[in-house]
Order: C-alpha cells, then sequence, then structure tokens
C-alpha cells in the first residue's frame, strides 16, 4: 500500500483508471507541467492493453506500446499513482472537487517493498492467475505480472493461508499482516474519468452453453493463449491441451442483442477477432478459422484492407448469427447458425474444437451513482456536448476512452489527449479567472 | 419469370399484426431466428426468409410458401431476436393475411385486419341465421321440446347449404394456396410427381392428428429448454385437447344425425351423447388455458393477441358451452324459456363457426393441413430437383 500521498496532497487533475486512457492523459498532462494523480483499482497500471497480445491493424506488440507509458507515468516528476485504490464518490463544490478514495490493503508496505520476489518465491499458495484468465498460476502473494508497475509484491489475502513464509523471507520487512483499508479524500481541480470497460458475460446467453464447456472462451483469454509471454507460451484449448484444428469466432455474442439489454455495437469485436484469426493462422498453420458475422465492422483507417488480408488469408466468413453451440462428444462445439448467403446448406450444424464468443464492452464504473457525472441510457458516460466530445454533464470533470463508450485502441487514445487538452484549458481559464480578480 | 413486387406488402402484413408492437422492420436478417428454430432445421425456410420476402415485397413467394404455415409459433424466435422484431408475431401475421389473401369474398381480409369489421361479419351472419330460424321457429310456448321449437329438419336443410356453400368457398381458398405453390415450385425447377401425392396426404394427416411437428416445437430438446410449463400445459397438449374434443363432437354431431332420427330421445348413456359431451369438457380444458395464457400475455405463443386472436377461440367457447348446457336442459323435467335461449344460441353460433371457418383463425385446418401436404410432397423420396450447376 502506497501510503505516501495524504489529504494534504493537492493534483491539479486526478485520472481515474490507469489504463491506456488513463495514462496516456495522465502523461499529456504531466508533461504540461501539472501535477497528476492517477487512481487504479488494480495491482498494476496498464489496463486491459497490457494483457494484449498484438493490436490491429499493424500487429504491433501491445506490450511494446504500452510498457513504455507505464514506465514513464512510474518515473514522471510531476506524477503519483495510487493502485489497489478505488473511488467512492466525488462531491463537485464551485469548481473543485473532493474525490473520496478508499486504499485497499494489500499487506506489503511499498515504501519498503523492493520487488525481489523472495516473498513470491516461498510461498507455497497458488491459485488460477486471474490475469492469465484463469489459465495458469499465481502465488498468493505475487509481484502481479512480469511487467506489472509498480513492481512491488500483493498478498491476495482470500487465498493467503497466513503461514508467514512471506514475512520471515523478506529482507526489508515489508509484510504487514495488519493492513487496514484506507479512506482517502483528495481535493484537485480537475478529473479525467478514463474507467474503460469490462465484458459482457460469456454466460450472458444462455443457448451458447458456456458455462458446459471450458472450450468455449473468451476473446481476452484467446489473447492471454496468442501472447509470447501468455500462460502456456503456445495456443492449447482449456479442456485437455490439445492443439485446436478448427476454431471458431462468433460474431455479436455479448452486444448487438436486445434480448440480452446491450443493443449497440461494440465497435472492436470485428477487428480483434480478424486479427486474432490471423495470429492464429500464424501459431496454427493446419488449423481452420471461421468467423460468424452478422457484418463485418472494419470502420477505421486501413481497417478494410487488413479485413480483406484476412480473407486472402483463407480465413472463413460465414455471415449469419449463431443461435446456439452445443457441448458434443470429444470436448467439441456444435455451432447452429443459418449460413445466409449459402443456399445450399445453409443449416448445416459446423464441428469446431474452440469456441471464441465476441463478448460486447460494457462499462467499467457506472459514475453516476456516486458523482455529478451522468451516464446515458447505455451505461457508459454521457458526453451530451457534440462539440466537446470530453467533457460530462459534470463541469470540470472529463472523459476519456472505453468509459465514454465502446472504442478501439487507436480512438481511446486520441480520445484521452482531447481530454487531457479540455482538462489544461479548464485548469488554466480557471486560474487565469482567479489572477485577474 | 418476370417478378412482380409489392411495395406496401410489410405495411399490409403489419396491419394484421397484434398491436402497433410489431416492429419488423427492424429486422436485420442476421438469421437468428432461423437457426435458433426447433422446425427450420431442414429447410431453413423460415422465419428469416419469410421476412425477407416481405420486406422486398415478394407477396407471390410469400403466399405460395408452405413454410408459412409450417411454423407453430413456440416463439423461440421471439425471445432470442436480438432486434426484438418479433419474427413470431410476424409470422402469425403473415398468416393472417395469407387467410385474407385466400379467400375471394374479401370478408376474411376485413375480419382479421379489424375488430369492428370482424364483429360486424360476425352480426351479419348472426342475424341472417337468427332471420332464418325465426322463420320457422315455433312460438308454442315453453312446453314444446327442443326440436320442436325448432324444427330439426329445417336445421338439417340450413346446415347442408351451408356446408356446401363454405365448402365451396374452403375449396377455393385451398385451391388458391395449392396453385400459387405449384405456379411457384415449377417455376423453381422442383420436379412434383402425383405419384407421391397420397404418400404425402397420409404422412401430413398423420402428423397433423398425433401433432408430431408440434411436438417438435415444444423446446423441450433444446439446451436450455425453451418452455417450463408442467406437460398439460405446453402448447401442443393444449391445441390436442381443443383438436381432439372439436373432432369428438363433430363426429358425435354427424353419427347422431345419421343413425337417428332427428330429436327423437335418447337415454343419458346413448354413446353419442357421451362422445360428445366429454368432447366437450376436453375442448373446454384446452380453450380455458388458451384463453388464459392469452388473458396473461405471459407465456409464448400467447403474449401478444390481435382481435382475430381472441374472436376464435371465444367464439368456439360459447358455442361448446351453450351446447353442453342443450345437453342438460334435455333432462330437466320440462324444456323451459332458458333452454329454448340456450339451444337458438346454440344453433346460431354453431352456424357462425362453420360460416366464418375461412375467415377466422379457424381456417388453419384448411392452410395448415394443405402445407403439411405441401411439404411432405416436396420432400417426397421420388423428387427429382432440377440442378442449379447443371444449367451452367
Amino acid at each position: 500500500m502506497n501510503t505516501q500521498i495524504d489529504s494534504n496532497y493537492r493534483p491539479d487533475a486526478l485520472i481515474v483508471g490507469g489504463g491506456i486512457a488513463g495514462l496516456q492523459s495522465a502523461l499529456d498532462l504531466a508533461d504540461q507541467g501539472l501535477q497528476v494523480l492517477v487512481v487504479e483499482r488494480q495491482s498494476s497500471i496498464g489496463g486491459h492493453m497490457i494483457a494484449l497480445s498484438k493490436v490491429y491493424p499493424t500487429l504491433d506488440c501491445a506490450s511494446c506500446i504500452t510498457t513504455p507509458k507505464m514506465s514513464a507515468a512510474a518515473h514522471h516528476p510531476n506524477m503519483q499513482i495510487l493502485t489497489n485504490t478505488e473511488v467512492e464518490a466525488i462531491e463537485s463544490r464551485d469548481g473543485a472537487h473532493q474525490v473520496r478514495l478508499l486504499q485497499k490493503p494489500t499487506y506489503v508496505n511499498f515504501d519498503k517493498c523492493i520487488g525481489c520476489r523472495l516473498c513470491e518465491y516461498a510461498c507455497d499458495t497458488e491459485y488460477p492467475d486471474p490475469f492469465e484468465e484463469g489459465l495458469g498460476a499465481v502465488r498468493a502473494i505475487a509481484v502481479p505480472f512480469t511487467n506489472a508497475i509498480p513492481q512491488k509484491a500483493v498478498l491476495d489475502a482470500g487465498h493467503c493461508g497466513t503461514c508467514g513464509t512471506c514475512a520471515r523471507v523478506c529482507p526489508t520487512g515489508a509484510i504487514e499482516f495488519d493492513q487496514q483499508p484506507r479512506h482517502l479524500t483528495i481535493r484537485t481541480d480537475a478529473v479525467i474519468v478514463a474507467s474503460g470497460f469490462q465484458l459482457n458475460a460469456l454466460t450472458v446467453k444462455p443457448q451458447f452453453n458456456a458455462h458446459r464447456s471450458r472450450n468455449i472462451i473468451a476473446p481476452i483469454t484467446l489473447e492471454r493463449l496468442l501472447a509470447p509471454h501468455g500462460p502456456y507460451g503456445r495456443v492449447l484449448r482449456p479442456s485437455d491441451g490439445k492443439m485446436p484444428s478448427s476454431i471458431a469466432f462468433v460474431q455479436c455474442a455479448g452486444s448487438r442483442d436486445e434480448s440480452i439489454g446491450v443493443p449497440y455495437c461494440s465497435r472492436v469485436c470485428c477487428m480483434y477477432s480478424i486479427k486474432q484469426a490471423m495470429l492464429l493462422s500464424g501459431a496454427l498453420p493446419l488449423a481452420d478459422i471461421t468467423i460468424y458475422y452478422m457484418d463485418i465492422r472494419a470502420f477505421g483507417k486501413g481497417y478494410e484492407q487488413f479485413y480483406q488480408n484476412a480473407k486472402a488469408m483463407g480465413i472463413n466468413f460465414v455471415r449469419g448469427k449463431v443461435a446456439r453451440i452445443h457441448p458434443v462428444d470429444g470436448g467439441d462445439l456444435a455451432v447452429q447458425v443459418e449460413s445466409t448467403e449459402n443456399a445450399e446448406t445453409p443449416m448445416e450444424l459446423r464441428r469446431h474444437d474452440l469456441v471464441v464468443l465476441a463478448q460486447g464492452m460494457i462499462p467499467g464504473w457506472m459514475p453516476a451513482d456516486s458523482t455529478p457525472v451522468a451516464c446515458a441510457s447505455d451505461g457508459f458516460v454521457a458526453t451530451p456536448a457534440l462539440t466537446a466530445p470530453t467533457a460530462t454533464t459534470a463541469p470540470g470533470i472529463f472523459v476519456a476512452g472505453t468509459a465514454a463508450g465502446p472504442k478501439d485502441i487507436v480512438d481511446t487514445i486520441a480520445e484521452a489527449g482531447a481530454a487531457a487538452m479540455q482538462a489544461s484549458q479548464y485548469l488554466y481559464q480557471k486560474r487565469s479567472a482567479l489572477v485577474a480578480v | 419469370m418476370a417478378r412482380v413486387v409489392d411495395v406496401n406488402l410489410l405495411r399490409k402484413i403489419k396491419q394484421h399484426g397484434a398491436g402497433s408492437t410489431l416492429d419488423v422492420s427492424a429486422c436485420f436478417n442476421c438469421g437468428n431466428c432461423t437457426a435458433v428454430c426447433p422446425l427450420a432445421a431442414d429447410s431453413a425456410g423460415f422465419p428469416r426468409r419469410m421476412i425477407r420476402m416481405a420486406q422486398v415485397g415478394m407477396e407471390q413467394e410469400l403466399l405460395a410458401s408452405e413454410d408459412l404455415w409450417r411454423c407453430y409459433a413456440c416463439g423461440e424466435c421471439t425471445q432470442t431476436c436480438p432486434r426484438k422484431a418479433d419474427p413470431a408475431e410476424f409470422m402469425a401475421a403473415a398468416r393472417s393475411y395469407a387467410i385474407g389473401r385466400f379467400d375471394f369474398t374479401g370478408l376474411a381480409a376485413i375480419a382479421n385486419r379489424s375488430a369492428i369489421g370482424n364483429l360486424l361479419i360476425f352480426a351479419a351472419f348472426s342475424a341472417v341465421f337468427s332471420a332464418l330460424l325465426l322463420s320457422k321457429m315455433n312460438p308454442a310456448g315453453p312446453q314444446l321440446p327442443l326440436f320442436s321449437f325448432l324444427p330439426g329438419q329445417w336445421i338439417h336443410d340450413i346446415g347442408v347449404i351451408l356446408f356446401a356453400v363454405v365448402g365451396l368457398s374452403a375449396l377455393f381458398g385451398v385451391a388458391s394456396m395449392g396453385v400459387r405453390f405449384w405456379t411457384q415450385r415449377r417455376g423453381e425447377g422442383v420436379a412434383l410427381s402425383f405419384t407421391a401425392l397420397p404418400g404425402a396426404v397420409f404422412t401430413a394427416l398423420s402428423d397433423a392428428l398425433t401433432h408430431r411437428r408440434f411436438r417438435e416445437c415444444d423446446g423441450e430438446q433444446q439446451s436450455p429448454p425453451a418452455l417450463e410449463e408442467p406437460w398439460h400445459q405446453r402448447p401442443w397438449v393444449v391445441h390436442a385437447t381443443v383438436m381432439g374434443g372439436f373432432l369428438a363432437m363433430l363426429l358425435a354431431t354427424t353419427l347422431d344425425f345419421m343413425l337417428k332420427p332427428i330429436g327423437s330421445p335418447a337415454p343419458p348413456w346413448y354413446p353419442m351423447r357421451i362422445l360428445g359431451l366429454v368432447g366437450g369438457i376436453v375442448c373446454l380444458y384446452g380453450l380455458s388455458i388458451v384463453l388464459l395464457r392469452r388473458a396473461q400475455g405471459k407465456h409464448t405463443p400467447y403474449t401478444k393477441s390481435s382481435f382475430a386472436d381472441w374472436f376464435f377461440p371465444i367464439l368456439l367457447t360459447v358455442t361448446v358451452v351453450t351446447g353442453i348446457l342443450c345437453e342438460v336442459v334435455v333432462y330437466l323435467p320440462s324444456p323451459s324459456t332458458f333452454g329454448h335461449a340456450m339451444f337458438f344460441t346454440h344453433v346460431v353460433l354453431a352456424m357462425d363457426l362453420v360460416a366464418m371457418l375461412p375467415l377466422t383463425k379457424f381456417a388453419h385446418v384448411l392452410y395448415r393441413t394443405l402445407a403439411l401436404v405441401l411439404f411432405a410432397w416436396r420432400h417426397a423420396p421420388a423428387r427429382v430437383t432440377a440442378s442449379v450447376g447443371a444449367e451452367i
């Protein structure tokens, strides 16, 4: 737990969320000489992007883009980072914001921890690694993942057996079993909400039977399987470790579907599925890869070419929304779909040994309950002004990235920069008004 | 072949839907409905293709399609439709539209589209039958037996003429659908052999009587199960009780007319009487479930109800109830005014029921049965399909 920061610390801007949007906004503000505090719920900054394998449409390594930004943020003289910390409420009065924070105990004193990992090596309790989507194992006390920032050990109280081995081996005496949650109120002039997204549950459509097969996986799980530093170092299916030979991508499995209450398009799924299909055909050159889609939304610069390349590479695109997925013998799955462009055998049951459900993006945090920020009907932060797309309904509070709606990394970074610019302009105008008086 | 497109087709079908909530224009043809349908598996014919036909105005293709009538409205497609376009209600509306198009008098279109039209037609028929009965009614007081109050022979004569007229009208409707099917399938190059027709008729009739297809529609085999009703409230069981009960009553009435002088007394254990009574009670059970579910509006396929959806089961219920009351009245010590009123009402309503067969939802007995025949015929083993590939 970082205890250096207390209520006397008064940053110019507070960023809610340390993913790629929050980091970009924070760096853009800090580079202008403003003091910035980044508040992150997880044990490491980096958000979803640090867990990805590659990004479209360039197929650049995701961590090669994210890690430098995380590192720059961690070492920036104008920036402070609080991990394991949640925003409980924001109260705004006369353009100033009181942000109430809850720091959760990590049972490790971050001032003393040097990230040597001796505790992690000594710990004998393991549980499914959340960073690897449960495919690998992690120790009950551990640095969250290889390139996590901060490089500090965190103890998971839910899995710790309190044997005390870590405390005995720690060279700096950083383990503190008696840590308590800490409430903290930070006063600041500007807030940027970059709280990101979460994915709709795999089980949101019961017709897909995701609860009945381990081989129906989330796209983020496939990202980990495809990542060079992933759980297995190669693509194996979860149920039996078999190398999959026929993989299906089911598009719109958690969005554009009014029957599950998510009518909007999640925007990124078409492109990330095409990207994953391309990476898979590299990882498993003999595998058949099929993408079941309603329509391909390749909306960005170079995206349509990316889609055409995927078709040319031999990835099958079948137009039709998958209605059911049946677990069949051998851990395989039968996909029930009307292939709407195939008049000969439109209703053939198609057998695959791994199915990826393109889950939709839903809001990661709903600030409307505890802050002056209003949310739109879809649950994402409302941005009512067409000419100021990062302005929320509350003056001095801005929004960036997927907190405002589903979008990809390119758009997120652009929007994060815009939010930072709006925030710094707001701070400048507010302070020059004070000077003038 | 030149194709005529009706640009107003979707709008016209929507007028037949239940209320203004049918938003089938929202459909973007993803195919979820067809893929999820327990019955579409062998042909992929519906609901998506039906909706597409309606959207682009292919009326001939839509009306010629036996697939339209193979749907039993389990509602699975509506529950899972990503656009809330309500494919099940569209199918029902399209069937209602088809009933209107197959009926040459134009009355069916009016009856199915508007509640007022439906009631006016009903009132007109009732007035005609009442007038006919009144013209020979014996007003000599409440002591008369029922068939002296209304002469049995007169009822019989009206009935014969009525059956002849309605039979012709039904024949026209069936021919209207059959010819469309024939033209369309021949145009598509489907070879239909008449030697396979008797087999198809047999298959269709046995399917209709055993509810084989309807049971497939139940959704029980699906994972997760689509319906959670107890077995005695499943849609196919409910339909089977209404249909079975109705057939039993029809058989009892027919045999009664054939085997026994009209109006002659019969003991309570008289087999035709027992058959009719049991049929009536079974039929009433099914109808009560239908009406209850429609009133609740929660269970598929009864979530949405147009006036026509209400009219037919209510008419049938009242007819059956008055019929059962007549059976009771016969054994009262002396026939009363109440008994005469029940008998009069029952005869008028029963005649309405027959007269309105091609106009109401009752018409499904014609078109669904024909559709089952056509489907079995088309997919008979002897068929030879012209290969598209061979032409190229």
